[in-house]
């Protein structure tokens, strides 16, 4: 298994400024209670190793449940199926549309976000020597990254599959075209039944096909340090927010090989002083403060330590279905 | 199948770990003159310590002995079971290889692999996926470094022995580089080379740098050293598009250093900034299992009499014709044979003997 570090930097305010994510949020933890407010089902286990979660705390009132074994963290009441999928296809479109920061910063989010994720994929294709793969990419759509993925010439074919249809309807999906690789870009923190969605991808890969994933994980240094606190906490974008070794552990139960575990992060320290800047009394250590007020060479030490230690709180996983 | 190994030192005992987890090995046999039954925490494996070796007992036969043996055992091994894995380096120098090469020869259908793992380390196996069409381009130099310190009993250890072990630090272990440049750029000539014997004098190469060039002219060098204090492998591989640079080896000691490959892209149209500090990736493996590929590569070979693809004979011959043209190049008869060589506590020739044949 690898993992891997990165040198590339690029300030938060490039893909994600905390200020103007504020409104985006509102709308976000909105809606989602507007979709708890019926009926809904209590997540009793952690779908990653069976033990049963505990209770954490809230995110603007929607509780959170915890792993005590992992440290993975879970919205702790979903709705029917059907009114998620409602809810994540909303979010969706309101990501896309004029309304949302991530308008202004279209450029930015496909130079920062995008682009080394698809250098990423492609490094991997090389490494394992697959070439012109057909890809699935599971997303709520609209997805920025399908037409970038076309456009790659990386793949022979790109199909993009509803989220949440994959990991609901497996007949429908195990009749369809097979593909040799998968793409699941924080696909696994929205959905309301990661093991499903790792099910539903696993019936349409072929046998040696490649899983990628990334994710926030509860593991990584703002989410620990933040807690409930980290603003970048809420639902349904992190309605799961797995630990590293949660994320692993889930991958591998589903069947698939680890051959890249790594959290190549490298805004950790800012985002947690973005959330200093915005509320100076937040509740941090004495040495947490320290660092994110340390200078640019101790921090750019310690974002890369936290790379290179797996622990960051972005994560980029690589599977392959044996066979 | 049934395997002997030959010779229980350092890599035999690898072997023996690899083949015991294998799921196509039922039987293994060892035979070593210095390994005694009731020492060895061998359960189930046969020992015939002085007897003669049993050949017909064998499906598959694993050399892992010091190199004065190698290739009297190693052809006799083809002539006698015809599936060979044989330790690097295959044999003491030209001559030792050409008689394994010649048994070979003699052999239809065999089938004969050498341990050049380092081929099969994950970082090197990387390295090979991104350079060319890989995303790199076209390799414009090696470099390779890769040493260890001996330690305080060196010089009793048979590879210190000139008679024994036949070269130095470059036939023991800089051959694993030599094959990694082969591995990359094809077949290489020596271009120069200095070697020297500055700290353990027993005669033999403790250093050595060694400048080669490949047939479309690209240039490689090699550093092989047995007084690198810290242990270092270190390959670096400039591309026409970027670089790479693998370090650290996923050792049993780890003392060489975790394992990583180090990616870096050319950055210089329109990027200032990044001008000669381009972004890098460094990509960590934890786990080797080249000793299990090589392996199972012989293994599948053996039992289906298909080709291998790594340690073949050829590529042994590039790697000996590389270490026999450094020794001709430096004259190295002379520097082993300089005063004094003799009465540096050299160590005793261990039981090995020449081939005992069956009666």
């Amino acid at each position: 298994m690898r993992s891997t570090q990165t040198s590339v930097t690029f300030p938060l305010s490039a893909i994600k400024p905390l200020d103007q994510l504020l409104t985006y949020r509102a709308y976000c933890v909105a809606r989602t209670r507007q979709a708890c407010g019926g009926s809904v089902k209590r997540r009793e286990r952690c779908p990653a190793d069976g033990v049963r979660l505990e209770s954490f705390g809230d995110v603007e009132g929607l509780t959170y449940a915890r792993c005590p074994q992992d440290g993975s963290l879970w919205l702790a009441a979903l709705p029917e199926p059907v009114l998620w999928a409602d809810l994540l296809a909303r979010v969706s479109r309101y990501r896309h549309s004029s309304s949302a920061f991530h308008a202004e910063l279209t450029q930015s989010r496909t130079d920062h976000v995008y682009a080394p994720k698809l250098e990423w994929i492609q490094d991997t294709l090389r490494l394992q020597q697959m070439g012109h793969p057909a890809v699935l990419e599971a997303v709520s759509p609209p997805s920025s990254f399908t037409s970038l993925l076309k456009d790659s010439g990386l793949c022979s074919t790109v199909v993009t599959v509803d989220e949440m249809a994959l990991a609901h309807s497996p007949g429908r999906s195990a009749a369809a075209q097979r593909v040799q690789a998968a793409v699941l870009l924080e696909s696994l923190d929205r959905v309301d039944d990661p093991e499903a969605l790792l099910r539903g991808v696993d019936e349409r890969l072929a046998p040696g096909g490649l899983l990628f994933v990334t994710a926030l994980v509860s593991s990584g240094f703002d989410v620990a340090t933040l807690g409930l606190q980290n603003r970048y906490l809420y639902p349904p974008d992190r309605t799961n927010c797995l630990s590293l070794q949660g994320l692993s552990a889930l991958i591998a139960k589903m069947g698939f090989v680890l051959l890249e575990v790594s959290t190549p992060g490298v805004l950790d320290l800012e985002v947690v002083q973005a959330h200093l800047q915005q509320d100076p009394d937040m509740a941090v250590s004495v040495f947490e403060r320290q660092l994110v007020e340390a200078g640019e060479e101790t921090r750019m030490a310690f974002q890369t330590f936290l790379q290179e230690r797996g622990l960051s709180s972005f994560a980029r996983v690589v599977g392959r279905k044996p066979g | 199948m049934r395997c002997l190994i030959v010779g229980y030192g350092y890599m035999g005992k690898i072997r023996y770990d690899v083949l015991r987890r294998h799921p196509a090995v039922q039987q293994i046999a060892i035979v070593d003159p210095e390994v005694a039954a009731s020492s060895a925490d061998l359960k189930g494996v046969l020992l015939h310590p002085g007897q003669p070796i049993p050949w017909e007992q064998a499906d598959a036969v694993f050399i892992c002995t010091p190199n004065h043996v190698t290739a009297e055992l190693c052809a006799e091994a083809l002539r006698r079971v015809g599936r060979v894995f044989c330790e690097k380096p295959p044999g003491r120098n030209w001559e030792d290889f050409s008689r394994i090469a010649e048994a070979a020869a003699a052999i239809p259908n065999h089938t004969l692999v050498f341990g050049f793992n380092h081929r099969l380390h994950p970082a090197i196996q990387s390295a090979k996926a991104l350079v060319g069409s890989g995303g790199l381009g076209d390799i414009l130099y090696l470099k390779g470094t890769y040493g260890k310190s001996g330690g305080l009993r060196f010089r009793e250890n048979w590879r210190a022995n000139a008679e024994m072990a036949g070269g130095g630090i470059l036939l023991d272990q800089g051959i694993h580089m030599l094959d990694l440049f082969h591995l990359f750029l094809g077949p290489l000539s020596v271009a120069d080379a200095v070697l020297v014997d500055a700290f353990w004098n027993c005669g033999l190469e403790d250093n050595a740098f060694v400048l080669m060039r490949s047939e479309r002219g690209v240039p490689a060098f090699l550093h092989s050293s047995a007084t690198l204090w810290k242990h270092t492998f270190r390959l670096e591989i400039g591309c026409r598009d970027g670089y790479l640079m693998a370090t650290g080896l996923l050792s049993q000691t780890g003392s060489y250093g975790r394992e990583q490959l180090v990616v870096g892209k050319r950055q210089f149209e329109d990027e200032a900034l990044a001008l000669g500090n381009p972004r890098e990736e460094i990509i960590h493996f934890d786990r080797d299992d080249s000793w299990e590929k090589e392996v199972n590569e012989f293994l599948l070979a053996a039992q289906g009499g298909r080709p291998t693809t790594h340690g073949t004979l050829e590529d042994a011959r590039h790697a000996m014709q590389l270490v026999r043209d450094v020794y001709a190049v430096t004259g190295r008869q002379a520097m082993m044979a300089r005063p004094g060589a003799s009465a540096l506590g050299i160590p005793r020739l261990p039981r090995w003997q020449p081939l005992q044949r069956p009666s």
